[in-house]
């Protein structure tokens, strides 16, 4: 029986392995400002600093190993400096209807009729926490807790792109059309990404997100 | 210029990847073995970061009206030239205007890598020349040659000078190296088991976003896992149990655990699976695996 944890750093230690080139750090509600710390020491050896949901992943260039720097970053205190407010974006919103086929159904989960739901929607200021899944597409924190809900138990195939949506704890914007597991509320036309951009994601994470009702 | 008689399966043009955006949600993607297309690169006479294509398990036939210098590398294809002359691997060579270069079916592995004089002259994007099919942008307007397509390329150097490549010593057998975890732990004891002493066979609905494994069930003791950044090689396991080796066009961010990671020597060898294959995991420390990616191809004058 293999060891699984053969070749992962001591159960103390502040980051786990993934595969040689990969250092997975437990960040937890300290995401965006380590992410802006870590990013901003320009640490030669790094490829790429990707943040997630309460974890970050420095991915290492190819042959390189941690350096001191690196390792003191690593063990450094979580910063409690707050993160300097990011961009703040007013994105318009068409609720409900063919642009947001699953806000009735949600307002009923939430036991608040349509126009409280989106009220409620739109009342609140959001965090851009990370991006993934595809090119620009956010994961926003800030989502009042009634509004939570659990992803579709089947995805739907296709999902138009600019759709507004909810999964678990998150507030989401698909940028492409395609695939999608999460309840849509409504459709906005901000173009998300645009490869040809010079900067492709209209979102970075630590921005900020206020939605208005169309 | 090239001109696209017929395409192959998947031609893609790439180069190193397009660094520096995974916080976007866009990986690096590019050619799955970087180091295969810059020995091809500097074979021509290129810098190594220059594009080229790479061509999966069947070619295309290509014409090249103003002739060209050329090479290939990785996996040996099926090959002909309209000129009868031999087509040679990891060796530099002269194509005379109109002729034609035919590549058919894999003979063994998967991909090849083919670099011309001056490399192909597609528009960058993000700053990089590499094609992500999932999002359908970057080289060639975003998708696999068709035909009729026809490729520019850039001006390549006067003198041609003819060389050889060798390519790092690759381990011969079945068994992937892999650094465990860092999941590994949300794992039951029969799961671990089955993945660590197990076989799998790469199903036919792998692609570059991930190679799709079919085997002995993974067990989760917990299957969830908040969405967590992710890169090529690693192999993650969703509720099914079947595990899947994420790929270079693989998304940023993943939500099941990941049980072990492909290290970076190897992603070479995932480059060459074809479905069907049989594959296994064997696990090696993480300093031991940094000394190994160093290794790297070798370039020497022909005769």
């Amino acid at each position: 029986m293999a060891n699984p944890e053969i070749g992962q750093p001591s159960p103390g230690a502040a980051w786990r392995w993934v595969s040689e080139r990969g250092l997975r750090l437990a960040t937890g509600d300290a995401t965006l400002a380590r992410y802006a710390v870590l990013s901003g020491l320009g640490l030669p050896e790094i490829e790429d600093i990707i943040p997630a949901d309460g974890t970050i992943l420095l991915i290492l260039r190819r042959g390189e190993a941690v350096s001191a720097a690196l390792r003191q970053a690593l063990v450094a205190a979580a910063a409690d400096a707050p993160v300097a407010g990011g961009t703040l974006h007013e994105i318009t919103v068409e609720y409900g209807g063919t642009a947001g086929l699953d806000l009735a159904g949600l307002a009923e989960l939430a036991e608040m009729d349509a126009a409280t739901y989106i009220k409620c929607h739109s009342a609140v200021e959001y965090t851009v926490a990370f991006l993934g899944f595809q090119p620009g597409f956010p994961y926003l924190q800030g989502l009042p807790s009634t509004l939570y809900a659990p992803r579709r138990a089947s995805p739907r195939v296709r999902v138009s792109a600019g759709s507004v949506a909810i999964g678990g704890r998150y507030c989401g914007i698909y940028p492409a059309s395609g695939p999608g597991g999460w309840h849509l509320i409504g459709r906005t036309d901000a173009k998300l990404f645009d490869p040809q951009r010079a900067e492709p994601a209209l979102l970075l994470p630590g921005d900020r997100v206020r939605f208005v009702a169309a | 210029m090239i001109e696209v008689l017929r395409a192959g399966l998947c031609d893609l043009v790439m180069d190193q990847g397009r660094f520096g955006y995974g916080a976007l949600g866009v990986p690096v993607g590019g050619a799955a073995d970087p180091a295969a297309l810059a020995a091809a690169n500097r074979l021509v006479g290129n810098g190594t970061d220059a594009a080229g294509l790479e061509i999966s398990l069947a070619g295309p036939v290509l014409r090249f009206p103003a002739g060209g210098v050329v090479a290939l590398s990785g996996a040996r294809f099926a090959a002909s030239r309209s000129s009868s002359a031999t087509v040679a691997w990891n060796q530099t060579w002269v194509l005379a205007a109109g002729e034609t270069l035919a590549l058919e079916r894999a003979e063994a592995g998967s991909r090849c890598w083919l670099a011309v004089g001056g490399g192909l002259a597609v528009p960058p994007v993000m700053g990089s020349r590499s094609t992500f099919l999932p999002a359908g942008f970057g080289g060639f307007q975003g998708r696999a040659l068709q035909a009729g397509d026809v490729l520019a390329t850039g001006e390549g150097r006067r003198e041609v000078r003819l060389l050889r490549a060798h390519p790092p010593v690759s381990l011969a057998g079945a068994s992937l190296r892999v650094v465990a975890g860092p999941q590994a732990g949300q794992f039951d004891d029969a799961g671990l088991a089955a993945f660590f002493s197990g076989s799998y066979r790469v199903e036919a609905a792998s692609d570059r976003r991930g190679l799709r494994l079919r085997g002995a069930a993974v067990s989760h003791r917990r299957p969830e896992l908040p969405s967590q950044g992710v890169l090529p090689g690693a192999v993650q396991v969703p509720p099914d149990g079947q595990p899947i080796i994420l790929g270079w066009d693989g998304p940023v961010t993943g939500g099941y655990p990941v049980i072990a990671g492909v290290i970076a020597a190897d992603w070479p060898r995932l480059a060459q699976l074809q479905p069907g294959d049989a594959v296994q995991f064997v696990t090696i420390e993480v300093e031991a695996a940094q000394e190994l990616a160093a290794a790297s191809w070798s370039i020497e004058e022909l005769g």
